[in-house]
């Protein structure tokens, strides 16, 4: 099987025409493209997205209504800015998504160089252990953590919440800046080296920038999961102020309420603000990649 | 200084926080799991089993196996929806590739509250659509609900490593066994299928986790009929405030899980390899 992998295939009539489908962005001949699956496709997107227009149409509706739009306003987006709880929650949630952001995308950095580059009986496993918080459900990792605080006496708090996400956001800084370390190539580090520079010169005039891309779109990727992030911070919120998502949970626990379709749409505009940032980020840096690719690693996980 | 020795420092911030903040909660978890509240509630560590057997309560029992069953649901839909959703994309998106999958991961950063919120507003008894068709059907607090959260919630987690397996496979293999004259039928289950077995195996897993483990949709859009283990060991350290109980859930659910956690890791860590090599 490997050896008829690795030989390019002798170009029949059928693959060049193929090749020269793809080349104008067309699916190759061949294939079947069954009109059920572009229906599928159409039905998946309205389901997709339904609920959320619902959400960002019902934030500017004037009435208290979610069945019927009875005309533009902002009042629900004042009730939101108006009060100054949920103001100070809007903060902390910023607060924690910020610092948990660049704590985490140091640490997160460090080890994937470390993982890459050690490549020793302790860095297998590091690299096993580093994988675990990815799959293992949140609630675990919430009444874990709120367990530990009250272990170690530590009052719960912005920091506990702060703890906790940066815990389970080296992880995805790892993934991400670890795939991009894999492809750079070797010999630029050796040639830095050969020129007198130290290690750690070369780590930081060679590597890092070289790594940049992949660290900053690992870094916005962190700051939307914090910002969204529930369960950990419903585990680890102490009295006030209380990050926003859990707010929400005990207001949606009230009952259907007009306000918050502002936060979630507020919310939302963030998320989508950093996570387009993040995709965006290879062309800032002039690479021709997609942002897509360098977010999702080659693990796609 | 040898770039092992080098290389290695890096592994001790990130290391020594994982140690800390992610493996000794979990040693504290199962060593609480294994103690009991006195009259205060205070939770007291010792080493009784009761609340181990007490998992296999009536009253808690059909909870887990409800977990599981949900799970599973939810698993086998996010596959039905997802492979043809990833099929699609992979096969005939074009150009309009990556467009199309930022469309299909941009939901998922939206916060799972307001997400699993908007259902609410659309099929609570007088949401949208009884509202829209002039019905009274009651669509919340039935499994069918939750088992709807958890899948418009964990969708991506199938589509991206399906999409993924497919992107990867040659396109001329499926030209190669229409050569051979397979059917569309017969193509995919001798051909595609077996090429994407393992972004399904991946996808299967990135699903099943959370979903067994979340109390957000059984929450929000069940009623009392529909409670998973994720709301138990919820209530356990919060409104019951049996820590030891609750920690005993959450060591339950953690073994029965690890099995898949295994799998997933080993298949990931073998990926790694190969690609760092």
């Amino acid at each position: 099987m490997s050896t008829i992998e690795s030989r390019p295939p002798a170009p029949t009539p059928a693959t060049v025409a193929a090749d020269a489908g793809r080349a104008r962005g067309r699916p190759p001949k061949g294939f079947d493209r069954p009109r059920f699956l572009k229906l599928f496709m159409g039905v998946f997107f309205l389901f997709l997205f339904a609920p959320i227009v619902l959400v960002v149409l019902f934030s500017f509706n004037s009435s208290r209504s979610l069945q019927d739009f009875q005309g533009f306003s902002t009042r629900w987006y004042e009730t939101f800015f108006d009060s100054e709880s949920l103001r100070d929650s809007l903060i902390a949630s910023l607060q924690i998504a910020l610092i948990t952001m660049v704590i985490a995308t140091i640490l997160g950095t460090l080890l994937a160089y470390g993982l890459v580059r050690a490549r020793t009986r302790v860095s297998g496993g590091l690299n096993m252990l580093m994988l675990v918080p990815l799959v293992t459900p949140e609630i675990v990792a919430g009444a874990s953590a709120l367990l530990l605080f009250t272990q170690v006496k530590l009052e719960l708090s912005l920091t506990t919440i702060i703890l906790a996400h940066i815990t389970f956001s080296i992880s995805y800084v790892t993934v991400v800046v670890r795939a991009r370390l894999a492809q750079l190539s070797r010999e630029v580090e050796d040639a830095s080296m050969d020129l007198g520079a130290t290690r750690l010169q070369t780590f930081r005039l060679i590597t890092l920038p070289a790594l940049w891309p992949a660290v900053l779109a690992a870094g916005l990727l962190v700051f939307a999961l914090s910002f969204d992030d529930f369960v950990l911070s419903f585990f680890t919120t102490g009295e006030s102020p209380q990050p926003l998502p859990v707010r929400i949970w005990t207001q949606i626990r009230f009952g259907v309420r007009p306000t918050i379709n502002a936060i979630g749409t507020f919310m939302l505009v963030i998320s989508i603000l950093s996570i387009g940032l993040a995709l965006l980020l290879p062309r800032l840096f002039g690479r021709r990649e997609s942002g897509l690719k360098v977010l999702l690693g080659r693990e796609g996980a | 200084m040898t770039e092992k020795r080098f290389a290695s420092l890096f592994l001790v911030p990130g290391g020594v926080w994982l140690l800390l903040l992610f493996v000794t909660p979990l040693v504290f978890l199962l060593a609480i799991s294994f103690g009991y509240t006195d009259d205060l509630g205070e939770a007291i560590y010792s080493t009784r089993l009761g609340n181990y057997e007490r998992l296999v309560d009536p009253d808690y029992l059909p909870v887990l196996f409800r977990s599981v069953g949900f799970a599973f649901a939810a698993v086998a839909l996010c596959l039905l929806i997802g492979y043809p959703v990833a099929y699609y994309i992979a096969i005939f998106g074009g150009r309009w590739k990556n467009v199309l999958i930022a469309l299909v991961v941009l939901p998922f950063f939206v916060n799972y509250l307001i997400r699993t919120y908007a259902w609410i507003a659309m099929l609570g008894d007088d949401g949208l659509v009884n509202g829209l068709l002039n019905t009274d059907v009651r669509f919340l607090n039935t499994p069918y609900a939750v088992i709807g959260g958890l899948v418009y919630g964990f969708l991506a987690f199938m589509i991206l490593p399906v999409y993924a397996a497919l992107d990867r496979m040659d396109p001329s293999l499926i030209e190669a066994g229409k050569d051979l004259y397979g059917g569309p039928w017969q193509t995919f289950r001798h051909v595609t299928w077996p090429h994407t077995i393992q972004g399904v195996l991946a996808g299967s897993v990135l699903v099943f986790l959370p979903a067994v483990g979340d109390f957000v949709s059984a929450s929000l859009l069940g009623g009392p009929g529909e409670v998973m283990v994720g709301n138990l060991i919820q209530q356990q350290f919060q409104a019951s405030d049996n820590w030891p109980f609750g920690a005993a859930l959450t060591v339950a659910m953690m073994a029965f899980l690890m099995i898949f956690m295994l799998l997933y890791l080993r298949a990931a860590a073998r990926e790694t390899r190969e690609a760092t090599a």
